[in-house]
């Protein structure tokens, strides 16, 4: 019985994809495939709707792909660009205000709400990719006890998530987060008395992991060799050179200039008020300001070096302010030809696909080195590069093996987005989650985020040469977890059981239930929501099976149908893996 | 990859993870696919510890030279972050390391401090330590005239070396994969993997067929959702998870899940019906993980298993910064965690059997930056366990001179002993015959012995 629901199925939405205006099978749940004019540039159906906002934002539902459906992809860029930004640091400081006292959890219930509720979808997610790129942790002592620090950190993100990458760059660098994160603040040049030298920290993991990488990229990202081998982006001597850059940088408003001592350099507050007067810690939300006795002026630096570098041979003279050595130093990496297809890939990666061809990286990259204007490092012109190629709007086939494994957050937020899950009062207790996903908002264990891009799991994979960057988190002890995770988000946790608390976020199934008596139009009515309409027919011919078979009398019937749906859909490996 | 090797691994992968596929089948599959081949079945017992030092581990700041000269060279190399002279635990070796220097403990391991000065010791230390590609010199080093690995100072980079201990390999394969590679067979159980981590994903453990299994700090994870109370939804998950999947990404996933929902049964089962162990454990990161693998060995009998290679990881060395507290505290965990481990494998008669090393993807600068130190290149590691000569100083302890001749620059010390060599003494305890010595470690050779000396012969 369910494959020949599934087949007929099939062979009418077909007809509905290709004459895009046909009448299709369940109008009510497809309501959007023949109520629009279509936008030339599409999407033309309802599941490249649906696959595109998995791709931009945190999930899409219902209400978004009717919204993208009727305005299409120009005019949605267009909205999300002009959207003002919706910002985390607000929200904690609202909370510390109402008297609730503020820690991690206050960051951690910021990224939720805004990741399921703020209009801003784009920007949010383009931030949460950068934010596993530009990498700060609570995990790290030296910035857990800075949760509002941590939040306006993240709104830099949010910001800039449109912006220049040049700019972003420098800002992320003189951030007081990342200072303390990667040592930065307080770095100080050579004492040969003390056998002290500057720290290389921050040095080698802006050019590692923010920018250039480890191995001479072409255009495309492919690794250049040179007898085989791959070859070295830099070398010791241009992380020293990079470490004297990044010294003399403080609090703002230290005494920055030779008037200062030594114990001023060592010990100048937070901010320009004593504990606990409000604004202690003032100084964390702002820039760090040079202080030039400390930084290594007169050393030349030997700075990245490559084809027309500016610098020649890629060395910074002596003699340069805290200020001009490191805009010069920015400029350096800004400039170097590595940097264009590593953040193409990168987002690449975060947003649509593990394993994309070199051709999409090398299109994306060449957005980001010339947005059209002229101008290199726009992020806006990236991102829309990485959503709008064909590679990213074609549906891939299946034995192509493209699309890449949802990061544990995504399924949750992907859940609560779909079903409108919140909590009676809005809040997001969702303090905990790295202890089921293995993943919490700026919470991964080092500065190498939750995984490393070039990943691949032992076996099948790495024979096939694929990169499966999630796999990383993806243990025997995450896959359970995550799947008993979801489960009580979806069976436990939903508006009006008498069991949950007013502080439980909670899903919506009211909407739902209607569709539950009937099987299939419930199990397509998921297929678009939560799989972008890619279910394959045994999967879900199997879900029609098992949930005609379930009960039906009353409303504890539908609603159990309902959930054990979405809950087999969303621990499924088909559903795992976006395409 | 030759597309028949493909063939051959994927099939050793599905073996060793299909619950329905008959014993006997799995048997012959798994001799099918043996390379190696001739590993004798044996009926002792026999387990490797990696106790992995997430960052860099500053070893300089763990084993410090006492002697006056030594010391001198130490504080005026260290400034405000040499430990004081009076402070540090005294080491009595049984036999004068490598230049008669003399050495003391950081003050926060007393614990191991007792076990290294005890009679029959476990506790070993070996000196320098690092990832090479040749034996090299400074002024070989400086010229250029030697290769070395890849990206030193590098953490991934540095932390996948170690691992891998193939310092030219592109592969992402480790040693310890390579090892149980070798033995896997000697498992009568060949459903659970013989290599297991407490501490989530690593390269260390990933073989050609044998890939590393996780289990939590409290046991394995299991799905409520799908326990055989509920046939109907168990069978549409498994038909879900078990379905003819087309995308490479899509069946690693059900490969895992698979695998977790197979073993996890098994292994709790085998952990509820074990005799608790009446060793206490700290109730740290460290701690918890060794408790866990100390319960899984204690288990060893219900699960089957002769031949283990387990990892856990502490975080936490990268010591950029505020070195001295944050390192005391570094200490202290592994102190206590490695001896309340250690006893346990005494508690369960078991200390001969069982051989735990630190591993840590570099040293750090003996140069400050300040209040921290920097990614370095030679570092120290620790040894323990009953079949462990200890209560020794192995390999050749570096000047720490600035400038000196084992300074590379900044006070990045060159390695005096390779990893490779470290492990292969290690891989020598375990089993591995000299002739296969360069199948696990292939730039063996070209160190001076495959031998440090730290394990006993048995």
């Amino acid at each position: 019985m369910g494959i020949r629901m599934k087949s007929l199925f099939f062979q009418q939405l077909s007809v509905a994809t290709l004459l895009a205006c046909a009448p299709v099978v369940w109008a009510g749940d497809h309501v959007f495939d023949s109520g629009f004019d279509h936008r030339v540039e599409g999407p033309w159906s309802d599941a490249q709707a649906a696959r595109f906002l998995t791709q931009a934002t945190m999930g899409p539902n219902l209400a978004s792909i009717a919204h993208l459906r009727a305005v299409g992809y120009n005019t949605w860029f267009a909205e999300q660009a002009n959207q003002a930004a919706t910002h985390h640091r607000p929200y904690l400081e609202a909370q510390e205000a109402a008297g609730i006292d503020v820690y991690q959890n206050s960051r951690q219930e910021a990224w939720w709400l805004h990741g399921i509720r703020a209009p801003d979808q784009l920007r949010q997610r383009v931030a949460f990719a950068l934010s596993e790129l530009f990498v700060v942790s609570d995990q790290s002592g030296a910035i857990e006890g800075q949760p509002i620090a941590m939040a306006n950190y993240y709104d830099l993100l949010v910001d800039n998530a449109f912006g220049n990458y040049r700019s972003l760059l420098e800002q992320v660098t003189l951030n007081p987060v990342m200072g303390h994160y990667l040592s930065m603040f307080k770095n100080r040049k050579t004492d040969t008395e003390e056998n002290i030298r500057p720290d290389e920290n921050y040095a080698r993991e802006i050019m590692q992991l923010f920018s250039v990488g480890l191995v001479k990229l072409d255009d495309s990202g492919t690794p250049l060799l040179s007898g085989g081998q791959p070859i070295a982006t830099y070398n010791q001597d241009t992380i020293r050179g990079f470490a004297n850059v990044f010294t003399g940088w403080n609090w703002a408003n230290c005494p920055r200039d030779d008037g200062g001592q030594w114990w001023e350099w060592e010990y100048c507050p937070p901010g320009p008020v004593e504990w606990p007067e409000p604004g202690w810690q003032a100084w964390w939300l702002v820039p760090m300001q040079p202080w030039e006795s400390y930084h290594a002026s007169a050393e030349s630096k030997q700075l990245l070096d490559y084809p027309l570098v500016a610098l020649p041979a890629g060395v910074l003279p002596g003699g340069g302010t805290a200020a001009s050595d490191l805009h010069a130093a920015l400029d350096n990496i800004f400039l170097h030809p590595n940097v264009a297809p590593f953040v193409a890939r990168h987002l690449i990666k975060r947003l649509v696909s593990s394993n994309p061809s070199r051709e999409y990286v090398g299109r994306v990259a060449d957005a980001f080195r010339n947005n059209g204007l002229g101008v290199r490092g726009d992020l806006g012109a990236t991102v829309r590069a990485v959503l709008m190629d064909s590679e990213a709007r074609t549906l891939p086939s299946l034995t192509s093996n493209a699309g890449k494994l949802r990061e544990p957050l995504l399924r949750v937020a992907h859940l609560w987005r779909a079903l409108d899950g919140r909590a009676d009062d809005g809040r997001y207790r969702e303090w905990n989650a790295d202890y089921y996903l293995g993943q919490a908002a700026l919470r991964s264990p080092t500065v190498f985020n939750f995984f490393l891009p070039g990943y691949r799991p032992p076996g099948e994979m790495s024979a096939l040469g694929l990169d499966g960057p999630e796999f990383q988190i993806t243990t025997d002890t995450t896959v359970a977890s995550i799947a008993s995770g979801l489960g009580s988000k979806v069976f436990d946790d939903w508006r009006g059981s008498p069991w949950v608390d007013p502080e439980d976020v909670v899903v919506d199934l009211a909407p739902e239930l209607p569709y539950a008596s009937n099987p299939v139009r419930l199990i397509d009515r998921y297929d678009l929501l939560f799989m972008n309409r890619t279910m394959s027919t045994f999967m879900f011919n199997t879900l029609v099976n098992y949930v005609a078979a379930l009960p039906n009398a009353n409303t504890a019937d539908r609603r159990q149908r309902v959930q054990e749906a979405i809950w087999l859909i969303q621990s499924s490996p088909e559903y795992s893996i976006e395409r | 990859m030759k597309r028949r090797e493909f063939i051959q691994r994927a099939l050793c992968a599905t073996a060793s993870s299909a619950l329905f596929t008959g014993f006997a089948g799995k048997l012959s599959l798994a001799h099918a696919a043996a390379t190696a081949g001739g590993r004798l079945l044996g009926n002792d017992y026999r387990a490797l510890v990696c106790v992995y030092l997430y960052g860099g581990n500053d070893a300089f700041n763990m084993l410090v030279p006492t002697s006056t000269a030594g010391y001198a060279e130490y504080q005026a190399a260290r400034g405000e972050l040499a430990l004081p002279l009076g402070d540090l635990l005294t080491l009595n070796p049984s036999v004068a390391p490598v230049g008669n220097g003399t050495f003391g403990l950081s003050p926060s391991m007393p614990l191991l401090r007792n076990l290294f000065n005890q009679a029959q010791s476990p506790l070993a230390i070996t000196t320098n330590v690092g990832p090479l590609l040749y034996p090299i010199t400074k002024a070989q080093y400086q010229a250029g005239s030697v290769p070395v690995p890849a990206q030193l100072f590098s953490h991934s980079d540095q932390s996948v070396t170690w691992q891998q201990n193939r310092a030219d390999a592109q592969d992402r394969r480790g040693w310890g994969g390579r090892l149980a590679d070798m033995f896997y067979q000697t498992n009568t159980n060949q459903q659970l993997s013989m290599n297991i981590s407490i501490d989530g994903e690593n390269v260390f453990q990933a073989g050609d067929n044998v890939f590393p299994y996780f289990v939590g700090q409290n046991g394995a994870e299991g799905i409520d959702l799908v326990q055989p109370w509920n046939p109907e939804r168990r069978a549409a998950f498994i038909a879900l998870r078990d379905a003819s999947l087309q995308n490479a990404l899509q069946r690693q996933f059900a490969s895992v899940m698979r695998r977790s929902m197979n073993n996890e049964v098994m292994i709790n089962d085998a952990l509820d019906g074990e005799t608790p162990l009446a060793t206490a454990f700290p109730d740290t990161h460290l701690g918890r993980q060794l408790q866990m693998i100390a319960r899984l060995i204690n288990a060893r009998n219900p699960l089957q298993m002769q031949r283990q290679i387990f990892f856990v990881g502490l975080g936490g060395f990268d010591t950029h910064d505020n070195q001295l507290a944050d390192q005391a505290d570094c200490f202290a965990e592994l102190d206590g965690a490695l001896a309340a481990f250690h006893a346990a494998t005494v508690e369960m008669s078991l200390a001969n059997a069982v051989t735990t090393f630190t591993a840590s993807e570099f040293g750090r600068t003996t140069s400050v930056n300040g209040d921290g130190t920097d990614h370095g290149w030679g570092s120290h590691h620790l040894i323990m366990g009953g079949a462990v000569n200890g209560r020794r100083i192995y390999g050749t302890p570096p000047s720490l001179a600035v400038g000196g001749p084992d300074d590379a620059d900044w006070g990045q010390i060159i390695p005096t002993t390779s990893v490779d060599q470290y492990a292969a003494t290690l891989a020598r305890w375990y089993g591995v015959p000299a002739s296969d010595m360069s199948t696990v470690f292939p730039n063996i050779g070209r160190f001076a012995t495959s031998n440090l000396g730290f394990m006993s012969n048995s």
